[in-house]
């Protein structure tokens, strides 16, 4: 019998899924440590629900194998699992109430009246709910129904939580409140959770780890950090963050645009010849003062200028070339005007 | 305040009040046509027949006018009327529990089943409706007799070794019965599967309980309305119904409809006729009020 390391609260092993002739999740591998909180980062299609829902018990498999506290539940079905799902829709029962929602799960794992009673007490109390025993599911706002839903899940206790999308169907205060609620709960009661999302600021702010994944497969998996500033893949780089792709083909004497003029593109490194796809993100390039003494320049004319709040974004052009460029004030340049902007080394990839 | 701005707050006012007063006029607006048609073509002759229940029966005439509880009387104290309400009662119960029971079943498959299947199905509920009540009892005819098709498949299947005849029993009447209420009740309890949220099986099974506890715990609540509304509609239609238990079940099954059209057309009794009517359009209402007092006070939890 293969030893399963005691530590890891969940894993996957080459985890295969199909629909028809499509793949969903091919050959996903994934650990999930006691207390970790890993996050399902990608576009939608790119299997992170299904991963999730593999989990919880929803799909069934077509390969590879689940482990939950190195026990294999992947025979076993969804309400034999110790685990528990925050849906998107919430999914509260309408017709009970708020505490009969809560005590829904204890009662079906035969909780003793008095444990009971406490620990729908406690976790209506973790969620910020106490008083709202009685109300009905109809009788709450939407970020009340997902709180009740937090504390139904919570108060099983399970091996592992499994958000799936729980606060996209919410306004955006409201899912930056309850977003830090979630990380405030996780670091009071280091439960264990995968949680899937499509929304880079929530993967970034929530997570210990956060997995990217692309057409059914993990494209990295890494701390926040990390997968922000050292993208494994193109796709990574342009999905997290903002970024610009500058489509250029090197060659012996010149850098040029897909039309084949040249661009007045100085690269600290220049890449070998032939195409390639040079990555910057509008936040990272710089405008005025030093743009000159950087490495890496670009002279571009001003296509259009947005205002957006923090900063304004400079929409420049240098031939077929098309990028922008983020700066905290006005410059005192219009449209029309030819600016030099430049970047760090650190600050660009280049994906061939 | 001036008495110009004063009178012109009084003339608001009165427009308001008029204004109110055209809003509550308008669902009775309208309500009018449906309102027209309901009291002539139903209120009206429901008040005749209830009238003509009191009137004399002599020397074989239609009716004589007069006042008399006499038919009341004979109804509830022949054993032979006696007996043909309570062959109703019994056969619209079991009709409609069974309809019930076999709607349900279908119309949680549909719901369950993906979208792709769904018209199919539906098409399939609507087709009985498509066609009239006379139609489907000649299909009956070619279905229960002893050289009929359900002889045959059962001869052939090897089920039974001799051919049978299920024409003119109880079960064909049943049968035939629920052929006829089960698309309504199909219908009905569809609607309600559709307003619930899927989700909450996969919540349910979330949360540790077996499909046996999500059916009593989720499922039986949030769709209790639509059986008590199912089983009220295909029980009227059941008690009242005459052709389908008199074409497919044997002669001695006397229902309130058939006993109703023989007291009407064979003994020309008038009044006896719509006494027997009366007590059947009552006895409807009873269960009507009575399914609606166990409907739960919150009849819908969408909000």
């Amino acid at each position: 019998m293969p030893v399963t390391a005691v530590n890891s609260a969940l894993e996957l092993k080459n985890v295969v899924r199909r629909f028809g002739s499509v793949v969903a999740v091919n050959d996903v591998s994934l650990t999930v440590g006691k207390g970790e909180f890993v996050t399902l980062l990608g576009p939608s299609g790119s299997g992170k629900t299904s991963t999730l829902r593999l989990i919880g018990g929803f799909e069934e498999l077509d390969g590879g194998s689940i482990r939950l506290n190195g026990e294999r539940i992947d025979h076993l079905p969804a309400y034999q699992r110790d685990t528990a799902t925050i849906f998107q829709s919430g999914a509260l029962f309408p017709h009970k109430t708020v505490a009969e929602n809560v005590a829904y799960g204890l009662r079906m794992r035969k909780v003793a009246k008095d444990e009971m009673a406490k620990r729908i007490a406690q976790s209506l109390d973790t969620v910020r709910l106490t008083g709202l025993e009685n109300r009905y599911p109809a009788q709450l706002s939407g970020g009340q129904k997902q709180r009740v839903a937090l504390a139904r899940s919570l108060a099983v206790r399970p091996a592992i939580l499994l958000f799936d999308e729980p606060l996209s169907a919410l306004d955006l205060s409201l899912r930056l409140q309850l977003r830090a609620e979630i990380k405030r709960l996780h670091d009071e009661l280091k439960f264990s959770a995968i949680y899937v999302t499509h929304d880079q600021g929530e993967a970034m702010a929530m997570s210990s780890r956060v997995a990217v994944m692309n057409a059914g497969s993990i494209e990295q998996i890494d701390t926040p950090e990390t997968v922000f500033h050292s993208p494994s893949s193109e796709f990574v780089y342009t999905f997290i963050g903002e970024s610009c792709c500058l489509p250029v083909r090197v060659t012996t004497s010149a850098i040029q645009d897909k039309n084949g003029e040249e661009v007045g593109l100085v690269l600290a490194h220049r890449p070998g010849e032939g195409d390639c796809r040079i990555y910057v993100r509008p936040s990272r390039l710089r405008l005025v003062g030093d743009a000159t003494s950087l490495p890496n320049r670009l002279r571009a004319r001003i296509h259009f200028i947005e205002f957006l709040g923090d900063v304004y974004r400079y929409h420049l052009k240098s031939g077929a070339l098309e990028l922008a460029a983020d700066h905290a004030g006005a410059i005192g340049r219009n449209v029309g005007d030819t600016i030099d902007i430049g970047w760090r080394n650190e600050d660009m990839r280049i994906f061939r | 305040m001036t008495a110009a701005t004063q009178a012109a707050d009084d003339l608001h006012a009165t427009q308001r009040a008029a204004q109110a007063r055209r809003k509550a006029l308008a669902p009775w607006l309208l309500m009018l046509p449906a309102l027209v048609i309901v009291l002539v073509f139903f209120g009206i002759p429901t008040l005749y027949m209830v009238r003509m229940s009191f009137n004399l029966h002599i020397d074989q005439r239609l009716y004589v006018p007069g006042f008399t509880f006499e038919h009341y009387v004979n109804l509830f104290s022949n054993p032979l009327f006696t007996n043909a309400i309570l062959t109703t009662i019994r056969l619209a119960l079991i009709a409609s529990l069974a309809t019930v029971a076999i709607g349900y079943a279908f119309a949680l498959l549909v719901w369950l089943k993906p979208a792709r299947w769904r018209l199919l199905f539906i098409g399939l509920a609507l087709a009985p409706l498509l066609i009239s009540e006379i139609a489907i009892i000649f299909g009956w005819w070619m279905f229960f007799p002893k050289n009929g098709l359900l002889s045959y498949a059962l001869l052939s299947s090897g089920l039974v070794t001799e051919k049978i005849s299920l024409m003119y029993t109880e079960f064909a009447a049943f049968v035939g019965l629920v052929y006829v209420t089960l698309p309504y009740c199909f219908f009905i309890l569809l609607s309600i599967f559709d307003g619930i949220d899927k989700r909450l099986l996969e919540a349910s099974a979330d949360l540790g309980a077996p499909p046996s506890r999500t059916f009593r715990e989720v499922m039986l609540p949030l769709t209790w309305t639509g059986i008590l509304v199912a089983f009220s509609q295909s029980f009227i239609w059941t008690m009242g119904t005459y052709a389908t238990p008199s074409a497919l079940g044997p002669d001695t099954l006397w229902t309130m409809g058939f006993l109703i059209q023989e007291q009407m057309l064979g003994k020309h009794n008038w009044p006896m006729a719509s006494a027997f009517a009366v007590v059947l359009v009552v006895g409807v209402a009873a269960v009507m009020t009575l399914t609606r007092s166990l409907q739960s006070e919150r009849t819908s939890f969408h909000v």
